[in-house]
């Protein structure tokens, strides 16, 4: 299971980093749908983690170790970045036709708000990764488990 | 001792990495500027996006403008569809001047992301470069050194405040 989300978060960070210059990877078209799909896998990683978020949820203003809460307001964060950048990515659309949905607004403000949006989540993104760090030593055996787990 | 040594090392050079991204990268000015966009803000030129100069696509800098024109040359500009030159045919222009200020078709300048992009998804908008190349990912670089230069803030910051964590748990013991 971990190692389904490493592989996941991975291939989140590359496509997040690709996408951060629309033209530098297969132009437009890729970073359009690439950046619908990377909206899939963020869920997906959610799900995978449901567990945490839950857990965190129930006992956010109870018993909650300060550390436990600081993630969470990251990843509240993160979500907020990534829901307004997909957002905002659907209403500046060119190869993709999402005329349909209607979103309204001027396309500069879509568009400052797409820039702002993919700047901090990336930002976010750093965090979220730095937060995480010992997690992945720990996967990748390059750091031993403090509890003794297996994880 | 050596390895702690060389990781602070790494971290160090990532760090100033990170900070030359940043600053190339104008991150600061593109992630606040959402907060402070008003409706009424006049975005002039490249945006003042310093280096590469990021600007948003010509088209959306000339909307507010275009209000002001007169219909006729209104319907003249929206009948070359923002495209710059060709316009060019009926004027009294010499050949070789037209050839000079009309832009060539898929011309890149490499200048990075939501510039000059074409409504179309023609040209520019579909992201090949001058060499045919698909793939430049000379931008991205930066986009990881600030990444990368997060995660190392974050890293450190998290193990300053475990120690001190510690260290609180260790003074209530001894007390």
């Amino acid at each position: 299971m971990n190692i389904l989300k490493f592989i996941i978060s991975l291939l989140i960070t590359i496509a997040m980093l690709l996408l951060m210059d629309p033209r530098s990877f297969y132009g437009l078209a890729f970073h359009e749908w690439a950046g619908l799909i990377i909206g899939i896998f963020f869920i997906l990683h959610k799900i995978l983690n449901w567990g945490w978020i839950k857990k965190v949820t129930v006992g956010f203003f109870r018993k909650c170790p300060a550390r436990a809460r600081f993630n969470y307001v990251v990843d509240i964060l993160l979500l907020a970045g990534i829901t307004l950048m997909i957002l905002s990515g659907i209403a500046i659309a060119r190869t993709i036709d999402f005329s349909w949905l209607n979103l309204g607004g001027s396309g500069i403000f879509w568009r400052v708000m797409h820039t702002s949006s993919s700047f901090i989540t990336l930002a976010l993104f750093g965090i979220h990764l730095g937060l995480h760090w010992n997690w992945v030593l720990v996967l990748l055996h390059l750091k031993k488990s403090k509890n003794g787990k297996k994880n | 001792m050596v390895k702690k040594i060389s990781f602070l090392i790494l971290a160090a050079a990532i760090l100033v990495t990170g900070v030359i991204g940043f600053r190339k990268l104008g991150f600061w000015d593109r992630s606040v500027r959402i907060f402070n966009y008003s409706s009424n803000t006049s975005f002039e030129g490249r945006m003042g996006r310093g280096q590469g100069g990021r600007g948003f696509e010509r088209g959306e800098f000339e909307r507010p403008l275009m209000r002001e024109l007169p219909d006729s040359i209104r319907a003249r500009f929206e009948s070359r569809e923002g495209r710059p030159g060709q316009g060019m045919r009926g004027r009294n222009i010499p050949d070789s001047l037209r050839q000079q200020l009309r832009p060539q078709d898929g011309e890149r300048t490499g200048r990075g992301s939501f510039e000059g992009g074409i409504r179309t998804g023609e040209g520019r908008g579909r992201g090949e470069f001058p060499d045919g190349k698909k793939i430049n990912i000379r931008n991205v670089q930066w986009f990881l050194a600030v990444f990368a230069a997060f995660t190392v803030i974050a890293i450190y910051i998290d193990k300053a405040a475990c120690l001190i964590r510690r260290r609180k748990a260790r003074l209530m013991r001894q007390l």
